[in-house]
C-alpha cells in the first residue's frame, strides 16, 4: 500500500529543486553549447590546417582573402596576417592572373561555378610554386565567397618530366625493348623491337605470348619460368620475326617489381647479332685454315730435312772440291728450315692465344 | 536634486547568487554546469593562505574540473596584473574563471574575462558600456563583506602608469553566479572587517541618495544600512561569530544589488582618486570621506539622509533643518569611530598639495554622474580639506 517510500523526503528534494539548488538547477546559458560548437569548429580547422593543400577563402565581390588554412601561408612562407584582406590575384603569377580576374568577373554565371587550372603561386621570397587550383563559388547566408584549393604540383611535374625522359630513352634506343605484363603478354614494344621483329605496331603483337618471340633452344620453352625463378636472365638465342624467319639475338630479361617486391611487369632487351654471328663463323673458318697450313708446313720441313740429311751424308763420303760448297749450302737450307720451324712454334702459340679468345659458341 | 519623475524608466539587474552555509562548496558544480573543463582560479596571497582557495579547489577537483591558479593580485588590482592574468588564461587554455577573494581578485577576474574575450587592453574599456563581447563564465566566491564586486557591474582597475583608478561599468561584467558563504569572512581581521564593512555602508548610502535610485534599489539600500549598522560592530568584535558574519554578508549583498543598479556618488569618485594616487585601502578612504560628502549632499536629499540618520540610531525629527544636516555627519562619524576608525586624510599620507589633482580626477570619475549634487572643483577640494 505504501509504495512511496517517504513523501516527506520527496518534498524535501522537490523543495530544494524549486529553490534552485538541484544539481541541474541552472539558469539559461548558451555558453556550454557555444563551447562545444567552438570545439567542433576548432577540430575542423585543425583538419583543414593539416591538409597539404593550400585552401583560400576569398570574398567573391572584392576578391580579397578572408581566410586561409595553415598550409597556405606556411607553404608560401607568409605569416597568416600578411595574407588577410589582400587581393587573392596578387598571389597568382602574372601569366594566369587574367584568368582569375575573368573568373571573378564571371562570378554570377552558373556555368563557371567550378574550374580547375594550373598556375603559379607567388611565395613570400618571390619564387613561383606551380599549383593546380580548383576554384568555385560558395554562398554562406548572404555572403558569397570563392574557395580556392591549390595543390603543389612541383613533385608531379618533376615526375612527369622524368617519365618523359625515360620514355624517349626507351623509344630512341637501338636495342629492341619489349615490356610484358606478369602473364607474359606484351604491353609495350619500342620502334627498334618492332623493326627487328617486323611488326607494324604494338597492337599487332599484343596477343602473342612473349615466348613466341624467342627460340632459345633447350632454354626457350621455359624462358618465362626461368625468368620468374631467377628474376633476370641474359643469353643468346634466336628471335622469331612476324613472318616466321629466325635471326640471332642477344637477350636480357628482368622482372620489374614495385616497392613491396610484387612483380609489376617483365622487360626484355634484344640486340640483333646476326652480323656478329656471321663474322664469328668466317673468323672461325680462317683460324681452321691457318691451323691446317701451319701443320702442313711442319710436315713439309721434315720432308725437306730427310733428303737433305742424305745429301749431307753422301757429300761427306766423297772427296770432291765441291764438297765444301754442298755442305755449306745444305747447312743454309737447314738453317732456313730451322727458321721456319721456329716460326711455326711462334705461330702455334699465337693460334692458342687466339683460340682462347674465341666465343663459346664454337663448342 | 533627485529626479521627481516617479515614472522615469528604471532597470534592475540581479545576477544569480546562492547565500548561506556551504555555498562555496558549490563552485565545482556551477563550473561544471557551464561545461567548463579548465578554469583560471583568481585569488590573492592572503585568501590562499587562509585556505579558502584550497576549499574551492577541492570542490573543483570533486567536479573533475582542472584549474590554473593566478594569485598575483594587489589590494588595488593593476592593469598589468589583469593583462598577466589574461595571458595565464590563454596559456592554460581555460574556458572560464572562478574568483575567490575580496573585491580585488574579483575585479581582476572581471578584467581578465573581458580582456580574453575582446582581445584588447584592459584600459581600453574605461567608462560605461565600452565592452563589446561578454566575458567567459565567472563564478565568484567572495571572502569579504564589502565590495559586492560579485554582484555588481563595476570593475575598478588601477592604471599604474598614470597612478589613477579607472572604472569599467558594463552589464557584461556582472558575474554569472556568486556563492555567498559566511564562513570565509571569519578569517578577516578587525581592520579588514571594518574597512570592507564601511565600503558596504557607503554603497548603500550612495545608492540610496543616488539620482539613479529607484523604489527597488531603495528597498535594498535601506535594508543594507539597517543590517550593516546592526551587525558590523558585532562582527568586528567577535570575528568568529558566524551569525554576525552572515548578517554583514547579507547587508553587503543588499548594498551591492542597490548600487549595481543605482550606482554611487562623490564618496566613491573621491575614494577612487585617492586610491589611484596613493594606493590606499578603498574601504578606509570611503570611511574617512563618507560623513563629509553626506554633509555636502544633505541639501539635495534631506529626507533620505534623515532616514539614514535614523537607521544609524539618531532621531533627526527632534532637530531643526540645519541641525539635521550636522546630524548625518555626526551619526556617520560616530559609527565610524565606534568601529575604531579615527584616521584623517593626513594620517593616510595625503599632502595638502595633492588636493587639486585629487579633486580633478574625482570629477572625471563616472561615479560622480549619479551624485545627488553636482559639485565643482572647489566643492570637491573643500570636502577633501574637511576630511584632512
Ligand atoms: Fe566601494
Amino acid at each position: 500500500m505504501h509504495r512511496r517510500s517517504d513523501p516527506e523526503q520527496d518534498w524535501d528534494t522537490l523543495r530544494r529543486r524549486i529553490i534552485g539548488l538541484g544539481e541541474r538547477s541552472i539558469h539559461k546559458s548558451y555558453y556550454p553549447e557555444l563551447q562545444s560548437r567552438l570545439a567542433e569548429l576548432e577540430r575542423f580547422r585543425a583538419i583543414l590546417d593539416q591538409t597539404n593543400d593550400a585552401i583560400f577563402l576569398i570574398d567573391a565581390w572584392t576578391g580579397l582573402l578572408v581566410d586561409a588554412n595553415e598550409s597556405a601561408w606556411v607553404q608560401l612562407g607568409y605569416k597568416r596576417g600578411d595574407l588577410m584582406q589582400t587581393p587573392f590575384c596578387n598571389l597568382i603569377a602574372p601569366e594566369k592572373r587574367i584568368w582569375f580576374l575573368d573568373f571573378f568577373a564571371a562570378g554570377k554565371n552558373p556555368s563557371r561555378r567550378q574550374q580547375a587550372v594550373t598556375a603559379g603561386l607567388l611565395a613570400a621570397g618571390g619564387t613561383e610554386v606551380p599549383v593546380e587550383v580548383t576554384i568555385r563559388f560558395v554562398t554562406f547566408g548572404e555572403e558569397q565567397y570563392a574557395v580556392a584549393v591549390a595543390r603543389d604540383i612541383t613533385e608531379r611535374m618533376r615526375a612527369e618530366e622524368e617519365l618523359r625522359i625515360k620514355e624517349s630513352a626507351l623509344e630512341s634506343s637501338t636495342n629492341g625493348i619489349l615490356i610484358a605484363d606478369v602473364e607474359g603478354y606484351p604491353i609495350y614494344a619500342n620502334p627498334a623491337f618492332l623493326q627487328m621483329f617486323a611488326f607494324a605496331s604494338v597492337d599487332a603483337l599484343s596477343d602473342r605470348p612473349v615466348a613466341e618471340f624467342f627460340d632459345c633452344g633447350r632454354a626457350g620453352a621455359n624462358l618465362l619460368e626461368r625468368l620468374v625463378a631467377t628474376g633476370s636472365l641474359i643469353g643468346e638465342g634466336l628471335g622469331r620475326r612476324s613472318d616466321g624467319l629466325l635471326f640471332n639475338i642477344q637477350i636480357s630479361g628482368s622482372i620489374v617489381r614495385n616497392d613491396a617486391g610484387d612483380p609489376l611487369c617483365m622487360m626484355f632487351i634484344c640486340m640483333d647479332i646476326t652480323e656478329r654471328k656471321a663474322a664469328e663463323r668466317i673468323q672461325r673458318e680462317a683460324y681452321e685454315q691457318l691451323r691446317r697450313n701451319i701443320e702442313q708446313f711442319a710436315i713439309l720441313g721434315d720432308h725437306i730435312r730427310n733428303p737433305l740429311q742424305v745429301i749431307v751424308g753422301l757429300a761427306e763420303m766423297i772427296e770432291d772440291p765441291l764438297t765444301a760448297t754442298i755442305l755449306s749450302q745444305s747447312r743454309r737450307i737447314d738453317g732456313i728450315i730451322t727458321e721456319l720451324d721456329r716460326g711455326w712454334v711462334e705461330s702455334e702459340s699465337v693460334r692458342r692465344y687466339l683460340k682462347r679468345r674465341e666465343p663459346v659458341a664454337e663448342e | 536634486m533627485l529626479p521627481t519623475d516617479e515614472l522615469e524608466l528604471k532597470k534592475f539587474f540581479v545576477p544569480e547568487f546562492i547565500l548561506g552555509r556551504g555555498a562555496l562548496e558549490l563552485a565545482g558544480r556551477y563550473a561544471r554546469n557551464f561545461s567548463l573543463r579548465k578554469v583560471l582560479l583568481v585569488t590573492d596571497a592572503g585568501v590562499k593562505q587562509a585556505g579558502w582557495a584550497d576549499r574551492v579547489c577541492t570542490s573543483l577537483n570533486e567536479a573533475d574540473i582542472s584549474y590554473e591558479i593566478f594569485d598575483r593580485v594587489s589590494p588595488n588590482p593593476r592593469a598589468g596584473e589583469v593583462m598577466a592574468g589574461a595571458e595565464a588564461y590563454h596559456a592554460a587554455e581555460c574556458q572560464g574563471i572562478v574568483a575567490v577573494g575580496g573585491g580585488s581578485p574579483i575585479d581582476c577576474a572581471k578584467g581578465i574575462g573581458i580582456v580574453t574575450s575582446n582581445r584588447r587592453h584592459i584600459l581600453a574599456f574605461e567608462g560605461v558600456d565600452r565592452v563589446q563581447m561578454p566575458a567567459p563564465p565567472l563564478v565568484c566566491v567572495p571572502t569579504t563583506a564589502g565590495s559586492s564586486a560579485d554582484v555588481s557591474q563595476f570593475a575598478i582597475i588601477t592604471d599604474e602608469d598614470e597612478r589613477r583608478k579607472i572604472a569599467i561599468i558594463s552589464k557584461t561584467l556582472v558575474p554569472d553566479i556568486s556563492l555567498l558563504d559566511p564562513l570565509p569572512l571569519t578569517s578577516m581581521d578587525a581592520t579588514l572587517t571594518v574597512d570592507t564593512g564601511m565600503d558596504a555602508l557607503c554603497h548603500a548610502v550612495e545608492a540610496y541618495v543616488s539620482n539613479a535610485s529607484s523604489p527597488i534599489t531603495d528597498l535594498h539600500a535601506l535594508e543594507a544600512i539597517r543590517l550593516i549598522a546592526a551587525a558590523l560592530p558585532e562582527a568586528a568584535r567577535a570575528p568568529d561569530d558566524l551569525q554576525a558574519r552572515y548578517l554583514t554578508m547579507l547587508g553587503s549583498l543588499y548594498a551591492g544589488l542597490a548600487f549595481s543598479n543605482a550606482s554611487l556618488g562623490a564618496v566613491h569618485a573621491m575614494a577612487h582618486s585617492l586610491g589611484g594616487l596613493l594606493d590606499l585601502a578603498h574601504g578606509r578612504c570611503n570611511a574617512v570621506l563618507l560623513e563629509h560628502v553626506a554633509g555636502y549632499n544633505y541639501a539635495a536629499a534631506p529626507d533620505r539622509f534623515d532616514a539614514i540618520t535614523r537607521l544609524l540610531g539618531q532621531q533627526p525629527e527632534e532637530l531643526s533643518g540645519n541641525e539635521r544636516q550636522a546630524a548625518i555627519t555626526r551619526a556617520v562619524a560616530g559609527f565610524r569611530r565606534s568601529l575604531g576608525i579615527d584616521a584623517s586624510l593626513a594620517d593616510l599620507g595625503v599632502e595638502p598639495g595633492d588636493l587639486p589633482a585629487l579633486a580633478e580626477r574625482a570629477l572625471s570619475d563616472p561615479c560622480m554622474a549619479t551624485n545627488p549634487r553636482r559639485p565643482n572643483q572647489k566643492d570637491i577640494e573643500e570636502i577633501y580639506a574637511s576630511a584632512f
